[in-house]
């Protein structure tokens, strides 16, 4: 018996991706349908990273064709292309940047740094490529984080190489200064300069995504950022804590105020696990980063423990994901990271995130 | 999320910026109108109160419309003029009560005893700016 390209459409209709919750027939996934007898060889093209589960998704995929097509033999290839956030062709989006995602909360100490590492060193280890911008100008953390010294080299007059570890390009302003106990004092537009300096004269290498690590609050850097480039969407993170929260609301109305989408919300810090008898409590409350996110119609993108581990691997410059890349903590980090992806992939797409056409009349 | 503009003409005769929003609003609003509503802190002031009331902006040009971020434009004006972030919000409303924010512009410019025309230059073109009359578009 033979079979048709619309067999195997039809087939695939039924089978969803677990990761975007969309079946696999829809949204450009399916590629290069080859039929040739009895064999059936097709292409899935996802638009995340997702290296760790490519062979679970070829699998699933390989299971399906071949009980929905009796008496085939099926061959499938299953890759990954980041989309390319769609902006209007002039508007200024970083060279050599696909996707801009910001990573910020209302309140300082709740581990917004240490969250962004890890989901960017996550999206690497899925096979992406990464950059991580540490836009804490007064408080630069990711240079000890990602265990990086030195300067960076020039490149000609205007630009700068970004400093890389863990195949994560990175830019902070801690690889420029003297020492580490050297002060920023500085006023906003001094800041504001800085940041746009460390954005833009960096020679970023060809990134599927840049995190950007905001500092606390909604000032001059939050505000300066959302004005001066495309983001593709911003992820708060909060503790569960009734005074984390009420910061991380008024984080997410600025963004919404400056028209960029809320990717979703990570809860850090959501139990604390006792390092002696491994016993889980609720020290900051239960419950709040899952009410935030029904409050504001926005996605619970996950939580993370309190954990020393984590804490203690990332102090010493080799986050959770690279120091225990198969542990539990690590897990957590990557399905985050895979649900922002997935996230930032149907952001890009979106049309309304372009600025709209100007056409110069003589009329 | 509230409407999004999905396409902008500059009408550099008429002085006519045309912006239509993706719910399938569209306004033609006059350069002289979105000058002397800027909602910059220059025009604005910082509170109800301190604004300065334009005058003398009938033949005010547009030179150049910028992105700023994903929620706002900034206008650059012949006149020197660029530090208002029009935000798709505020052009919305710009346009929806054009003829009665229009009509307040011109009051308060007559009580103030002002003038739409430039101070010492001579009048070349009149008519090109239209009065607050919004509506169709498709204009060529």
């Amino acid at each position: 018996m033979s079979f048709s390209e619309a067999d195997v459409q039809g087939a695939l209709k039924n089978l969803i991706d677990p990761n975007t919750r969309k079946d696999f027939a829809s949204g450009k996934v399916l590629k290069n349908v080859k039929i040739d007898g009895n064999n059936v060889s097709l292409d899935i093209v996802l638009g995340y990273p997702a290296k760790s589960v490519w062979d679970e998704i070829r699998a699933m995929i390989e299971a399906h064709l071949k009980a929905a097509l009796p008496g085939s033999s099926v061959s499938v290839n299953v890759t990954s292309k980041v989309v390319q956030h769609t902006v209007q062709h002039g508007a200024k989006l970083v060279d050599g940047v696909r996707n801009i995602i910001a990573v910020a909360s209302g309140k300082g100490g709740v581990g917004k740094s240490t969250t962004a590492v890890n989901i960017a060193l996550a999206l690497a280890a899925e096979g992406a490529r990464v950059g991580m911008l540490d836009a804490d100008i007064y408080g630069p953390s990711q240079p000890t984080m990602l265990g990086i010294s030195g300067q960076p080299a020039t490149d000609g007059e205007h630009f700068m190489t970004p400093m890389s570890n863990y195949g994560l390009q990175a830019m902070s302003i801690g690889f420029l200064i003297a020492s580490d106990d050297t002060p920023m004092i500085w006023r906003g537009p001094m800041v504001t300069q800085a940041l746009d300096q460390l954005l833009r004269q960096t020679r970023w290498d060809d990134l599927d995504y840049l995190i950007v690590d905001l500092p606390p609050g909604t000032g001059d850097i939050q505000l300066s950022l959302a004005q001066q480039v495309p983001l593709t969407g911003a992820v708060i993170v909060t503790t569960p804590q009734d005074i984390a929260l009420m910061d991380a609301r008024k984080g997410l109305k600025m963004f919404e105020k400056v028209g960029v989408k809320i990717v979703g919300i990570v809860e850090n810090m959501s139990t604390h696990i006792c390092s002696k008898c491994g016993h889980e409590e609720h020290i900051f409350g239960s419950g709040g980063g899952e009410k935030m996110c029904a409050d504001y119609d926005t996605e619970f993108l996950g939580s993370l423990p309190l954990d020393i581990r984590i804490r203690e691997q990332t102090d010493s410059g080799k986050p959770t994901v690279v120091s225990d890349p198969d542990g539990n903590i690590a897990k957590s980090y990557k399905q985050i990271a895979r649900r922002i992806a997935v996230k930032v992939a149907e952001m890009a797409q979106n049309r309304t995130s372009v600025f709209p056409k100007v056409v110069v009349q003589n009329t | 999320m509230s409407a999004h503009p999905t396409e902008i003409k500059l009408h550099q005769q008429s002085r006519l910026l045309e912006i239509a929003f993706d719910d399938d609003a569209c306004y033609q609003l006059p350069y002289e109108f979105l000058r002397v509503s800027s909602p910059s802190a220059e025009v604005r002031g910082h509170g109800v109160g301190q604004e300065t009331l334009q005058v003398g902006k009938k033949n005010v040009d547009i030179l150049e419309v910028l992105p700023v971020g994903n929620y706002a434009m900034k206008i650059v004006y012949d006149d020197g003029h660029d530090s208002g972030l029009y935000t798709w919000d505020y052009l919305y409303n710009l346009g929806k009560h054009q003829a009665e924010l229009w009509q307040d512009y011109l009051e308060k410019l007559e009580a103030a005893g002002g003038s739409r025309e430039h101070g010492s230059e001579p009048e070349v073109k009149a008519g090109g700016c239209g009065s607050g009359s919004g509506g169709g578009c498709g204009h060529h």
